[in-house]
């Protein structure tokens, strides 16, 4: 019972994690119906800005709040430069320009800060805060869970209480309407991509946080793959759902290697990926999102 | 200066298809003796290899390579995850040459099976599954295997993270062609008569290195041969392959799944079968990496090995047989040649060293979507439009040359990607 709790304690921690860059995908494919696969590096590159600023001797806190804020400048460049350009239906070209963004940004974090694991300043007090039956919960783990609930829930209010909320919403449930009543989309894509940045930096930076694990610029690959599976699990457009795959993919992947023997560690990832491959088979809207319907 | 036009079929058409495809032969078999010995270049201090070894692995990434143009180039689906093939076919050839003491050619027709029926059954979701939904799972797929093939219960067959190597080579050359199995040292081979050859001409001669070829030498020639065939065995076949039924099929599913449908092809075997033939061809790809390498290691199929071929795919020409055999060349020589950069005037040393050929093409596949969709191939047809144009010939039956004049009109110059493919 003690391990099982912790098992799903640590679950919860991870899923935490990848609910977060899991809610950046689900941004942008609201607003684009696009997937990004660069936003893991990008995510990662943010991360690296914090851990920069943090060894300037910048506070902790005030080094992620800046590398958000710089992430998110640098995503709503990227997508006037080199997503703007492309017409949204086609996907080849995106998806190319994606993975050129993917290759290249991974390549250029690895010429700054070469293919080491750094080690990320806690962003959380450490200890155990409480033990249920046993299980230690750790502060981290508290605090991870609790930022992905805070960010959710700001994110629910910035989008249905503030204008710029308004228009995003109504851009992505439909493009050409939105346009004729004068909202202006491509700023308003362009707030998406932004905000959807600086939601991946901190998830990031929460990730690479945790005191077992540290920062190098391969350190996102795997998570994006979680990350992703998240989000179609609990839907691809549904914010809430992200947070639902997350933590449900967290879980299924601690509890599949404490329980399932037969399924080695190295395989968590391969679970990730056929929850994917199952949930898009037989729900391709996950289980918040709204199904597509489409006209021939 | 106006163009030269050339009527498809007519004897001027064979003639220049003959004299370019002999130069090209010819240029291959000298480059090929050239560089035998891995020469390199010097520019600006620096030294490119241009190595055999270098060209056998762009003609296995070529042969992967192709297998997305088939599926992604001529069907449309987005499906990413080839280095998943790509390993599959390297573990068995690796696993059947190691273990079971088969001769490498002969493992492809286990490799060849395997990857195809796969490669079917994994493509079952993309019946549903479409777009950007299967990039991600194929992508996902392509992340997962190097840790499947690390797995401990499969490690008799993978031997783990160490990678199954080849440690005895098989692919010493017959002995009508180089030394043969039982040869003496010393024995002059009809490869090592044919270098002598070229080394007897004036001035060029001593490009040709000096004296016979060691064995070495003359295995990697072998292998050379070997992967050159295969790679024009497979060009060949998807060139068929495209312009038959099956292929004009998968065609009308990348252009208009609706209208294909509509048209009575049937979508889900077009696309199985294009899923398949993809994926086979991918890992005959692996068995000429590992005909090369001699190792079939896990790192050497991680993710970015699926995106190095996207981009390969994109920077050749999508869609182009050719375009295929041009990304994998600079997919190979692209990374090789910027870490042997180790020095240039104005850029700092620090920003040579560590994956800059990485950034240099994750760079050049975001700027060639933008200036050149269609890639390097689409460059050179354009190019070379404004000195040769080939133009279909007119029929001789007189109700139908008002049709044929009509393609000549359509049969432009810089049609985009879409162009059928005009030899390899």
């Amino acid at each position: 019972m003690q391990l099982f709790l912790q098992r799903v304690i640590d679950g919860l921690t991870n899923g935490s994690a990848y609910a977060l860059v899991a809610v950046a995908l689900v941004l942008i494919f609201k607003a684009t119906t696009l997937i990004n696969f660069a936003q893991g590096e990008q995510a990662m590159l943010g991360a690296f800005f914090a851990l920069q600023l943090w060894m300037w001797g910048v506070p902790m806190w005030g080094a992620v709040i800046i590398s958000m804020i710089l992430s998110a400048l640098l995503a709503a460049l990227i997508e006037r430069t080199l997503i703007r350009p492309f017409d949204p239906s086609d996907h080849l070209p995106l998806v190319i320009v994606t993975l050129g963004l993917f290759l290249g940004i991974n390549a250029l974090a690895g010429l700054i800060w070469r293919f080491d694991p750094w080690r990320f300043p806690e962003l959380f007090p450490s200890g155990v805060a409480f033990s249920i039956g046993g299980a230690n919960v750790t502060w981290y783990a508290v605090c991870t869970v609790l930022s992905a609930i805070v960010i959710l829930g700001s994110l629910q209010l910035l989008l249905s209480r503030t204008k710029i909320g308004l228009a995003f919403r109504a851009v992505s449930s439909n493009l050409e309407s939105s346009q004729l009543v004068g909202i202006r989309v491509g700023p308003t894509l362009q707030f998406g991509w932004a905000l959807a940045a600086a939601v991946g930096t901190l998830g990031a930076s929460i990730y690479v946080a945790n005191p077992v694990l540290s920062i190098e610029p391969t350190v996102m690959l795997t998570v994006l793959v979680f990350a992703a599976s998240a989000a179609a699990l609990g839907g691809l457009d549904s914010l809430w759902g992200a947070l639902a795959g997350g933590l449900g993919i967290g879980f299924i992947q601690s509890l599949l290697v404490q329980y399932a023997p037969f399924i080695p560690t190295e395989l968590s990832l391969l679970t990730a990926v056929v929850v994917l491959l199952v949930v898009l088979f037989f729900r391709p809207a996950g289980f918040f999102g709204t199904a597509a319907v489409e006209r021939v | 200066m106006a163009a030269r036009i050339i009527t498809a079929g007519s004897t001027e058409h064979r003639n220049y298809k003959l004299i370019v495809g002999g130069l090209g032969v010819l240029a291959f078999i000298l480059f090929a003796f050239a560089y035998i010995d891995t020469a390199s270049l010097e520019i600006a201090g620096n030294k490119y290899n241009l190595s055999i070894i270098r060209v056998n692995k762009a003609i296995a990434f070529a042969i992967a390579i192709l297998g997305l143009q088939v599926i992604v180039g001529y069907t449309g689906q987005l499906a990413l995850g080839q280095s998943f093939f790509f390993g599959m076919g390297a573990y068995i050839t690796a696993w059947l040459v190691a273990d079971h003491s088969w001769p490498y050619l002969l493992t492809l027709i286990v490799v060849v099976p395997a990857c195809f029926i796969v490669g079917m059954i994994l493509g079952i979701p993309a019946l549903r599954v479409k777009g950007l939904y299967l990039a991600l799972i194929t992508l996902g797929l392509a992340a997962v295997f190097p840790s499947l093939v690390k797995l401990d219960a499969l490690s008799d067959y993978t031997n783990g993270a160490g990678g199954k190597s080849v440690s005895e080579s098989k692919l010493i050359p017959p002995g009508w062609l180089g030394g043969g199995v039982d040869a003496p040292r010393g024995t002059i081979s009809n490869l090592d008569r044919f270098a002598e050859f070229l080394q007897t001409f004036p001035v060029v001669g001593g490009f040709f290195g000096d004296g016979p070829l060691s064995s070495r030498e003359e295995e990697r020639m072998w292998k050379l041969i070997l992967l050159t065939l295969m790679l024009v065995a497979c060009c060949w076949l998807v060139s068929n392959l495209i312009q038959s039924r099956p292929g004009r099929a998968m065609r009308a599913v990348r252009d208009n799944e609706t209208g294909a449908a509509v048209s009575g092809i049937n979508l889900a075997s077009t696309k199985t079968l294009a899923f398949g033939v993809a994926s086979a061809l991918g890992g005959v790809g692996g068995t000429a990496y590992v005909m090369e390498v001699g190792i079939a290691s896990p790192d050497d199929f991680a993710q970015v090995i699926a995106i190095l071929f996207i981009v390969g795919l994109v920077v050749g020409g999508v869609g182009t047989i050719s375009g295929a055999i041009v990304g994998a060349f600079v997919i190979v020589f692209v990374p090789d040649w910027s870490s042997s950069t180790q020095e240039l005037p104005i850029v700092p040393e620090r920003w040579l060293q560590g994956p800059t050929g990485s950034l240099i093409l994750g760079a050049g596949l975001i700027l060639l979507t933008f200036v050149l969709p269609g890639g390097i191939v689409a460059a050179y047809r354009r190019l070379k439009a404004r000195f040769i144009q080939i133009v279909p010939g007119v029929p001789t039956m007189p109700s139908m040359a008002a049709a044929a004049e009509a393609a000549i009109d359509t049969t432009g110059v810089d049609t985009p990607t879409a162009q059928e493919p005009t030899g390899v």
